[in-house]
């Protein structure tokens, strides 16, 4: 198995794709960030200002906004590692580089466990350099006052992390569910730039703003992480409140709360955390499992 | 594990693609020592069948083993198993070194190794340079580098000539002969006899999928027919002079002598002499390997008429034989000519030289032979040509 991580880290650092991907993903990601905790950042100093927002007792100004640029930095950037991921097996049925792969792995259950592996490594490797970005284009963007603690922040880095590993073996096995590495990145493109997103809004609206959308493949991977900055914020607003006198707000305001910081974030009704991640999980195991298997079983003519 | 004896055994093996059947119960082993040379049309199953050796397509029925194992169960299978199957499985960006390194690690050999089958092939030189570029021949190199990276047991190759020039041809029949000679098997495939006839010693011949020859190649070109090529004087009188001694394989040629496949030149001369006939001239013609490779593989796409070679007979038929024992005196009679290879039958007379006939097998078509319903005119109904019956006397 070592034998075969090696040959699969090989086949990706021979070629140009790793980095001609890693480079626009950490610029996408430092950019989006950056555009994001600006526009937080001004849109908390108007209403600092305003005399309503004044009237509720609410420090706006020292509430960490800027988490919710680290999310939307972290979902855009995810395209990056999932067109690689789309690219890894898809490429080699497409290149027929696929027929010395196995004829020289111990079995080609071997290979793709070896090419899964190594995908998901890479995955992380995004995740890492996309975490990297968002965290430099908030610190540019954002005003000082309006940064996450550490404790947020990373927490909002791990499960983007999580969402790059899992985006990229979800691609992976839809690379090679459908063979065509052409097919396979229109296909993932349209869904996760313009179907996934605009479905979800219509999905939220059409259900009066019910979880449904947080079912869905890109709903969940986003709701990983906007789930994750919709608590934190809420969290830190209620202990600000309550610093300052105020009381626990019940239920139904914490609910409605965190569900519009979803929308701000790009997750509609998303689930928490973790019911996000199971449900992505869910999403990526349904593929890549299909992926592999008519993988086991494929002729390769 | 693998027994280590070499040993590649087809067996019964059939692959279906729907309803097409690429494959059908084909059967045959090879012995380490020897190049095999496993022949037929575009189409006829060679490559599939080799994938399926390979573990790369799954068989319908039927199995296959190299060193007495599946292809899957042999371990390391590039440590046992060189092949070069197409000269396109390369990352066109990819250098022919890294090419090399990557599948040198997969297999857990040392880089060196890589270094090592680089030089052999002779890619030394561009072996910095991306795939993309490289020519087909080149390509074909770096194919057989990648396969020789385990210094296998067992070579399988195919098409391996295909953009080679005459040069590389040379060099990889050289190196595949010295490979067998140290007691390692080689598989090799061709649509061309002619292309590896110099390089192989056993020959498995397919078509429609199915085992038309398989045997040594010597005992292939000993049913290589030939036949007589007679200038008499009278060619009626000579073919009466050889009916009469029980000689019946006769049959003009369009230039006015007489061909003869079942007696020799002394038996000819003696019945000759004894006649009182005059002959001008005698030779011998031999059908080439070619046309035998032409004969056993005819017909793969073509109508009915082709059917002649009937089902293989266990895989070691010898249908060629079969014909020529149905088809009587006319053996060279070509029954409508469907072999995409075969050289066109209309082609004009004057082509043809008396003693430099390109297609011994080849029908006389062409000629209108003003020849008189003689004693040894064929039968029409075999060869329509000759029907002519302008009661002029032959050209003699």
């Amino acid at each position: 198995m070592g034998n075969m991580i090696t040959a699969e880290f090989r086949k990706i650092l021979t070629t140009r794709l790793w980095w001609a991907l890693l480079i626009p993903a950490f610029i996408m990601a430092l950019g989006v960030a950056w555009i994001w905790s600006a526009i937080t950042t001004g849109i908390s100093n108007d209403l600092v200002d305003e005399e309503l927002i004044q009237q509720f007792d609410v420090p706006v100004d020292e509430i960490s906004w800027s988490v919710i640029a680290l999310v939307r930095g972290m979902n855009l950037a995810s395209i990056f590692p999932m067109v690689f991921g789309a690219l890894g097996l898809a490429s080699e049925l497409h290149r027929k580089t696929i027929t010395t792969s196995f004829l020289t792995a111990s079995s080609r259950p071997g290979l793709l466990a070896a090419k899964s592996i190594t995908y998901a490594l890479w995955g992380l490797i995004y995740g890492l350099i996309i975490a990297a970005g968002v965290s430099l284009g908030t610190l540019i963007g954002s005003d000082r006052n309006y940064l996450p603690d550490a404790k947020q922040w990373f927490l909002i880095l791990l499960a983007g992390l999580f969402m790059c590993v899992l985006w990229t073996i979800f691609a992976l096995g839809v690379g090679a569910l459908i063979g065509s590495p052409v097919g396979t990145l229109v296909i993932l493109l349209i869904y996760t730039l313009i179907v996934g997103p605009l479905g979800e809004i219509a999905l939220f609206t059409t259900t009066g703003g019910s979880h449904a959308p947080g079912f869905m493949p890109n709903g969940s991977a986003n709701g990983m992480t906007g789930s994750t900055a919709s608590v934190l914020l809420f969290d830190q607003i209620q202990a600000l409140i309550l610093d300052r006198g105020g009381q626990v707000v019940d239920d139904d305001v914490r609910e409605g709360f965190q569900q519009f910081i979803s929308v701000v974030a790009g997750a509609h009704g998303a689930f928490s955390l973790w019911l996000s991640g199971l449900i992505f999980l869910a999403w990526t195991g349904i593929f890549y499992v299909t992926g592999m298997l008519r993988n086991q079983a494929r002729d390769i003519t | 594990m693998h027994d280590g004896s070499g040993r590649i055994v087809v067996s019964n093996l059939t692959k279906s693609f729907g309803q097409v059947a690429a494959v059908q119960n084909l059967s045959f082993h090879v012995e380490p020592g020897s190049v095999t040379g496993f022949l037929g049309p575009n189409g006829a199953g060679k490559t599939t069948t080799l994938r399926m050796l390979l573990g790369l397509v799954r068989p319908t029925a039927g199995y296959s083993t190299i060193n007495g194992q599946p292809f899957e169960k042999l371990g390391n299978p590039g440590r046992v198993v060189g092949a070069v199957l197409e000269a396109q499985g390369f990352h066109p960006s990819r250098s022919a070194l890294n090419h090399l390194r990557v599948y040198a690690a997969a297999m857990g050999l040392p880089d060196q190794r890589a270094h090592e089958v680089v030089q052999l092939v002779g890619l030394g030189g561009a072996a910095n340079r991306a795939a993309g570029g490289f020519s087909l021949g080149m390509k074909q190199r770096l194919a057989l580098a990648t396969a020789l990276l385990g210094d296998p047991q067992v070579l399988v190759l195919d098409e391996p000539a295909n953009g080679l020039d005459p040069e590389g041809i040379a060099w990889l029949r050289t190196f595949l002969r010295a490979f067998a000679s140290s007691g390692r098997t080689v598989l090799i495939s061709s649509h061309l006899l002619a292309e590896v006839e110099q390089t192989i010693d056993q020959v498995v011949i397919i078509s429609r999928g199915q085992t038309m020859f398989y045997g040594m190649l010597d005992d292939l070109r000993k049913q290589q027919q030939s036949r007589v090529i007679v200038q008499p004087a009278d060619p009626s009188a000579l073919v009466a002079a050889l009916q009469a001694e029980g000689i019946t394989g006769i049959q003009p040629t369009p230039d006015g002598k007489v061909a003869v496949v079942d007696a020799t030149i002394q038996q000819i001369g003696d019945i000759a002499a004894k006649a009182g006939l005059a002959i001008y001239g005698v030779q011998e013609e031999k059908a080439d390997l070619e046309q035998l490779f032409f004969r056993l593989t005819s017909g793969q796409y073509a109508a009915p008429g082709a059917q002649m070679y009937g089902q293989p007979q266990g895989g070691y038929a010898m249908p060629y034989q079969q014909h020529q024992q149905q088809s009587g005196g006319f053996q060279y009679q070509q029954p409508i000519a469907q072999q995409p290879y075969q050289q066109q039958p209309h082609q004009p007379p004057v082509a043809q030289q008396p003693y430099q006939q390109t297609s011994p097998y080849q029908a006389p078509t062409p000629y209108q032979q003003p020849a008189p319903p003689s004693p040894y005119q064929p039968d029409p109904t075999a060869n329509p040509t000759h029907n002519d019956t302008t009661g002029q006397g032959g050209n003699a």
